[in-house]
């Protein structure tokens, strides 16, 4: 199945580089709805529209603006924005790497597959090997778009998982919110202990049916056999749901270039 | 300072409830920029536009479908949906427990911190025995009309809520199609090595959002009428496969 890619450049280790693409890793749960028509059904997608011409407007017509008073902007091009970090755009370059088990999970942010470009395929299995085998993740900066973003990388079922990282400043500090008083040993410790003993399992999210699934899927079911489902006009529909709009447009402006 | 707290529940699981408060624990912080339209700069909108007809459709001609396997949709209304709706309760049930290096950050979504509501010494022996069992607690419930997954972990000083995704949200490796490769034992070594030499500890305070700075710069450059110097963005030679192995042994002469 080929995937959209979001981005594409190289990552690097020391003096060893890897093309490869960035792939989502999130898509729409099985009920996700889509807005549709009520007069044809056909499905609805986020565009964007100028208010004064009442018209759609395609991505090569579009350009970012930074707001510095009541409707006046400073615009930015795309290759301004490559020009503030040019080092950074195109390639992630793992400048260290670390544990996994120190890895604090509150810097998690948003998870994307790499995946090896065309002659990076043995290169990118050695990396994710070799971090698979020493239980470590690659820590990197690379600017994507408008933000740069801390990363690190590890193996997640002999894939290259990139997961983006908050910045320290961004993790609210919880001075006033401690519990006031330090976890201590205690023969009720030692009772809960025993009761959390009995109930661990492991990690298996197929499991954790979600309970809004269940009932959402026989509503649909009873609804079915109610009225009928309905078809939608034959168009091309690219969409598989709900989108990151700025990523899409960003995709979009990407491939305008390529075809100019 | 954290804020006020978002939302106040139970921890549950058996005979034992420690009533909490959760507190968001990541506040992000960047430039936005606004669409516009290049001919006049005129901010844009977003819509909801029919693919058919390529026009705007308001909010009264719209309605939730939800796309069987044959293509044809299967309409709902909104008081359908929210006859189904999770009833809110403040029970937050932990199902069960899992060794916290199993948990897969692809899952894990937003972080809060939990506040005992009152000096509690549940609270306080909970902490302890996730601490010296290193696990989590699985756990859901349901905040504003919504069901969560979670995962209840003991970070040092505080107990944290993890929220976490369905796994039908998750793209599973498989669909990637990575081909498979044959890597020698010799590279591995070496790679191994030259990752060694390469570790530290994980100390994320180091790493500053330069970027933002430059782009800040770029903004008041701009501002004041300067030219702004275009540079291409900086391309590697990608390592070829039969380079790998010198790369990787001048790589680890140059770290070592």
């Amino acid at each position: 199945m080929a995937m959209q890619s979001i981005w594409s450049g190289t990552i690097s280790f020391s003096l060893v580089a890897i093309p490869v693409q960035l792939v989502r890793a999130v898509e729409p749960g099985r009920v996700s709805f889509r807005l549709l028509h009520t007069k044809d059904y056909s499905p609805l997608s986020r565009r964007m529209f100028c208010p004064r011409e009442e018209k759609m407007v395609e991505p090569e017509d579009i350009i970012r603006g930074y707001e510095i008073g009541p409707d006046k902007y400073i615009t930015v091009t795309d290759e301004e924005l490559e020009s503030v970090s040019p080092e950074r755009s195109r390639t992630i370059e793992i400048v260290e790497f670390v544990d996994l088990k120190d890895i604090d999970s509150i810097y998690y942010d948003h998870p994307y597959y790499l995946v090896p470009s065309k002659g990076g395929e043995k290169a990118y299995q050695l990396l994710a090997e070799v971090m698979r085998r020493t239980n470590k993740a690659g820590l990197a900066k690379f600017v994507m778009g408008e933000r740069e973003y801390l990363v690190a990388i590890k193996n997640i079922e002999g894939a290259l998982s990139l997961i983006t990282l908050h910045y320290s400043e961004e993790i609210l500090p919880d001075d006033d919110i401690l519990p006031g008083a330090s976890p201590i040993e205690t023969l009720e410790t030692a009772r809960m202990k025993k009761i959390i003993k009995e109930m661990t399992a492991d990690f298996n999210p197929a499991e954790y049916a979600n309970e809004r699934r269940k009932s959402i899927l026989t509503l649909l079911k009873k609804k079915a056999k109610k009225q009928p489902p309905v078809t939608p006009p034959d168009i091309e529909d690219d969409e598989e749901g709900p989108v990151d709009l700025v990523a899409a447009l960003e995709a979009s402006m990407r491939k305008v270039k390529k075809n100019r | 300072m954290t804020g006020r707290a978002i939302w106040k529940g139970n921890l549950h699981f058996g005979v034992i409830d420690i009533a909490v408060k959760l507190h968001t624990a990541v506040k992000e912080e960047h430039i936005q920029f606004h669409l516009l339209h290049k001919k006049d700069h005129l901010k844009l909108k977003q819509q909801m536009i029919c693919a058919h007809e390529k026009v705007p459709v308001p909010p009264e001609e719209q309605i939730r479908g939800f796309k069987q396997d044959d293509g044809r949709y299967v309409l709902v209304t909104p008081s359908e949906l929210e006859e189904i709706l999770p009833q809110d309760s403040r029970v937050i049930s932990i199902l069960e427990f899992v060794k916290t290096s199993q948990i897969d950050p692809r899952y894990i979504t937003r972080s809060y911190y939990l506040e005992p509501d009152n000096p509690s010494r549940a609270y306080l022996t909970l902490a302890a025995a996730l601490t010296d069992l290193d696990v989590e607690g699985i756990c859901t419930w349901t905040m504003r009309k919504r069901s969560y997954l979670g995962a209840l972990q003991m970070s040092g000083k505080i107990l944290r809520l993890n929220t976490l995704r369905y796994a039908d949200e998750v793209v599973p490796v498989s669909s990637l199609d990575l081909p498979h490769m044959s890597i020698s034992e010799k590279e591995l070594h070496i790679a191994s090595d030259l990752i060694s030499h390469l570790t530290a500890s994980f100390e994320p305070q180091k790493f500053e959002n330069e970027h933002e700075k430059k782009l800040r710069q770029l903004i008041d450059k701009k501002a004041r009428g300067e030219k702004i110097v275009i540079l291409r963005p900086r391309r590697l030679k990608p390592t070829s496969p039969d380079k790998l192995l010198q790369t990787l042994e001048a790589s680890l002469k140059k770290v070592a």
